[in-house]
């Protein structure tokens, strides 16, 4: 039942195939795939590599700028950033820039090269809350600069979401251990199921602490709480992953929420074997959050999908939804239901104003945040990676000052 | 992140990298070369410099391009001929670099139309602070037969033009040679004789890439009418390897500039292994960018890596001994094609090749869509491995001739 679930979905390229579509590129100018990547990977730069035979080179670049490139190739949203504006559209299609991308850190990993070099120790000492992309990023960046980093991890295993929320056939977990091997090797210690309270105390024993606690929590719609058959997208997407797909689920599931959580869910509930998978959806079609891939995939595995509309009411296990914009109305009967409405952040246990986009409004002395608590990003990995960068910085220059 | 040292010495001169500009647009004013040095270029060959007497007119168009299916271009084809730029403005330009760029080499391309003009040439490039200087003895579209590669076939007078220059400056020298010759050894001796101190191989090739079908005009069509002129770029590498390698094994430790085709790193260590200390590039320049000298560095640092070497010369000619008269290749077996039905796709082009081109060896199963190789016809010619579009064909067992002695053994075979 879970192998399906198990196996990475896309396959990856060939050598042929990769230079193939490298060939494709028309290695441009001022190339907007590099202006437009969050992270500031520089595909332009590495695909050229490739197109010239240098892949080693364009490994070089891919770690270089992104410390966590080969999940990124994976999951990166790419229609929404490197290849919204790829020129090679004015002639088909853009460039699959992530898939080169994943080529090019597989070859890394193939070749085990060992490519960043960390500056020798400041004697500084920084503890990072929270492994997932945010944390790690971070404590891999100011472990090169030579601080001796501690990352504090309350699940059992680092990684965060791209460990128990990214299912396994979009981002296998060998690649994510791989990634964290590597910022292991750079000399930061993660110390695993150990939950922090006490941020004061962390922020006196360390000369900087860095906040990435993300958005650990699924939310909940008020009519559906405490229903033994409903749960969130994040703790059953947890569960799925923690198992290795061995989880039991009924024939029929509703899911609600149209976003790429709500995706992977429903696609994650398929390749499970689930007969019946029901998604309704508060967006109608054109007004969609998925990424087009996402959807298309769900489709593919034969979701039903409903667009536009809300719930109203749930009567035993029967949820009763009206259109927004057409007088309609549907009943759902589903033995589970699960909602994948939204993540909050829980980092106002640590008394910090959080905003309405979930963000950690102020931060002050030694503290700082990083990843989807972080203010002004986007809620991705490739954001966390671009967050890191810019808060690794600002705490170089603040131990730096002191 | 890999770091080797690139840097070696070609002729006396101490260069930060192989790879150079070679002489012709990319390499035209102050402006390109600055670029073309802060890209990471070691060298420059600048421009070629003529004589004040000798006036440049250029043609419009001026390219042409061969193109085989989804590639771009993998020949060009061009009328130009040397500087447009006034002598003044040549040695001002020059000047300003070598002052500008102390760590670069700078190398001054010259042709002459006469002794006199030779001489002189070399002095005022040697006065504005050239590091070297190249004889151009080889452009095929000069509009004089006193100049370019109808003397570089000439060797007696490429001999007395060394020897002007050589009068004109101590400066070290290399001449460049014209392809458009069947052999390079002799004039390349005579220039030698003549006080070069290298060679520099290859301009580019006589050549006509197209021909417009309606009009019955070669292209680039100029006014009605087109001609005959240089061919360069990737196309071409395989001439150039050829000539330095007959030059190479004819005089012992000759120091050459290997020019012709190179677009990647791998184009560049293939020079270096047949003999060429630096390498020039121009027609990838033009396609591509001065950036391709990112790839062309860091590619070969990786490969001085995988071959645990610290200085490029370790490299330069190691191919060289290992390219021998075809009469010597060992005739005494056949190789024949192992096939991988895993890889293999079923499209039969295997089979095509084989019964068109070769020797109806490759058997094809029309139900399951697979070859297979019959051994009594096969004669090892491996065609069918360089048309497999996946791969799926390569080097299998080997089979010794009746005629070859026992006990023979063989070590490396590859198509
Ligand atoms: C199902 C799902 C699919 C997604 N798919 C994609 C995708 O395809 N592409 C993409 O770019 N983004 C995707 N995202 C978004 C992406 O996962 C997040 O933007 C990203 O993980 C944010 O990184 P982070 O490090 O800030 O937080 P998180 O990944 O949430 O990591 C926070 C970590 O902090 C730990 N933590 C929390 N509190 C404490 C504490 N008190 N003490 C110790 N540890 C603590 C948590 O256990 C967790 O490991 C997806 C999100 C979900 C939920
Ligand atoms: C447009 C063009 C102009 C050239 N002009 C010169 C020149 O002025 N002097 C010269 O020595 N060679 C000239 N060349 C030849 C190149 O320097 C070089 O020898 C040749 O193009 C092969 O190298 P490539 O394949 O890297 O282009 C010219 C080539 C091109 C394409
Ligand atoms: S990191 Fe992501 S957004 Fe950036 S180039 Fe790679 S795939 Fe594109
Ligand atoms: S924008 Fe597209 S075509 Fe242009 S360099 Fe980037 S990937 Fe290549
Ligand atoms: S050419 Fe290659 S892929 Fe095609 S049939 Fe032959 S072995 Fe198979």
């Amino acid at each position: 039942m879970s192998e399906k679930y198990l196996k990475e979905y896309e396959a990856g390229y060939t050598p042929k195939l990769v230079m193939e579509e490298a060939s494709r590129c028309l290695l441009c100018h001022d190339a907007p795939c590099s202006k437009a990547c969050p992270a500031g990977t520089d595909p332009a730069k590495f695909i050229r590599s490739v197109r010239f035979k240098n892949f080693k080179g364009a490994a070089e670049t891919v770690r270089i700028n992104n410390i966590l490139g080969a999940i990124c190739a994976r999951v990166c949203p790419t229609e929404r950033y490197c290849q919204l504006g790829c020129s090679r559209s004015g002639i088909d299609k853009p460039i699959d820039i992530g898939r080169i991308q994943r080529y090019v850190t597989d070859y890394e990993d193939c070749l085990k090269m060992d490519i960043l070099e960390k500056k020798a120790s400041n004697g500084k000492k920084v503890a990072v809350v929270g492994s997932g992309p945010a944390g790690l990023s971070i404590a891999g960046l100011l472990a090169l600069e030579g601080c001796s980093v501690v990352v504090f991890e309350k699940d059992a295993k680092a990684g965060g979401y791209m460990r128990y929320g990214m299912p396994e056939y979009r981002l296998p977990s060998s690649v994510v251990d791989k990634e964290i091997k590597r910022i292991q090797k750079l000399g930061v210690e993660i110390r695993t199921s150990t939950k922090v309270e006490d941020l004061k105390k962390l922020q006196k024993e360390y000369d900087a602490v860095v906040l990435a606690v993300g958005h650990s929590k699924g939310k909940m719609l008020p009519m559906f709480e405490g229903h033994r058959f409903v749960k969130t997208a994040v703790d059953f997407l947890h569960d799925c992953k923690k198992k290795k797909g061995n989880v039991k689920v009924p024939d029929n599931v509703l899911v609600i929420g149209g976003g790429d959580v709500a995706m992977d869910v429903v696609t994650t509930l398929k390749l499970l074997g689930v007969k019946q998978v029901t998604d309704v959806v508060y967006e109608t079609f054109s007004e969609f959050k998925a990424s087009k891939k996402e959807l298309m995939g769900a489709q593919e595995q034969g979701v039903s999908i409903m667009d536009g509309f809300v719930p109203v009411s749930l009567k035993g296990k029967t949820v009763r939804f009206t259109h927004r914009f057409v007088p309609s109305e549907v009943k759902v009967k589903a033995d589970l239901i699960i909602l994948a409405v939204g993540q909050a952040t829980e980092a106002g246990a640590f008394g910090l104003e959080v905003n309405k986009l979930q963000e950690v409004e102020k931060v002050e002395g030694n503290l700082f945040t990083c990843g989807d608590i972080y203010k002004g990003g986007e809620k991705t990995v490739v954001y966390a990676v671009r967050s890191a960068k810019e808060v690794a910085y600002k705490v170089k220059k603040y131990l730096g000052g002191k | 992140m890999v770091k080797k040292d690139l840097s070696i010495t070609f002729l006396g001169v101490k260069f930060p990298n192989p790879f150079c500009l070679s002489s012709s647009p990319v390499g035209n004013d102050y402006d390109m070369c600055k670029k073309a040095y802060d890209c990471g270029w070691g060298g420059i060959v600048f421009k070629t410099i003529g004589p004040k007497s000798y006036v440049i007119n250029e043609v419009s168009p001026r390219f042409d391009t061969l193109t085989k299916e989804a590639e771009p271009f993998v020949g060009f084809k061009n009328m130009e001929q040397i500087a447009e730029h006034s002598l003044e403005e040549n040695l001002a330009d020059l000047a300003r670099l070598k002052k500008e760029y102390p760590d670069k080499v700078l190398i001054a391309s010259i042709m002459g139309n006469s002794e006199e003009t030779w001489e002189d040439l070399a002095r005022k490039v040697t006065e504005a602070g050239a590091d070297m200087i190249e004889m151009n003895l080889s452009c095929p579209q000069m509009t004089s037969h006193a100049m370019g590669s109808d003397v570089g076939t000439n060797a007696e007078l490429c001999k007395r033009y060394c020897e002007a220059v050589k009068r004109g400056s101590k400066l070290p020298m290399m001449a460049k040679m014209t392809p458009n010759i069947t052999d390079m050894v002799p004039v390349a001796k005579a220039c030698l004789e003549g006080g070069a101190d290298g060679i520099a191989a290859i301009n580019t090739i006589k050549s006509i890439c197209n021909i417009d079908l309606d009009k019955k005009i070669g292209m680039p069509i100029v006014n009605g009418k087109s001609a005959i002129s240089g061919y360069s770029g990737k196309a071409v590498k395989p001439v150039a390897l050829r000539f330095i390698q007959q030059m190479r094994t004819a005089i012992p430790n000759l120091e050459v500039s290997g020019i012709g085709g190179c677009e990647t790193w791998e184009d560049a260590a293939e020079f270096i292994l047949v003999g060429s200390k630096t390498i020039q590039v121009t027609t990838a320049i033009m396609q591509y960018g001065y950036r391709i000298v990112e790839d062309l560095c860091n590619g070969l640092m990786h490969y001085m890596e995988e071959q645990h070497v610290d200085h490029l010369e370790q490299l330069v000619g190691k191919a060289n001994k290992n390219i021998i008269p075809a009469e010597e290749l060992d005739r005494d077996y056949i190789v024949y094609p192992s096939i991988d039905k895993e890889k293999c796709v079923g499209c039969g082009r295997c089979y095509i090749s084989c019964y068109d081109g070769a020797h109806q060896a490759m058997e094809w199963d029309e139900e399951s869509r697979r070859p297979s190789c019959n051994h009594d016809k096969c004669v090892g010619c491996l065609l069918c491995g360089h048309v497999c579009p996946v791969g799926a064909i390569s080097k299998g067992e080997v089979v010794f001739k009746k005629t070859a002695k026992p006990g023979r053994k063989v070590q490396d075979v590859r198509l």
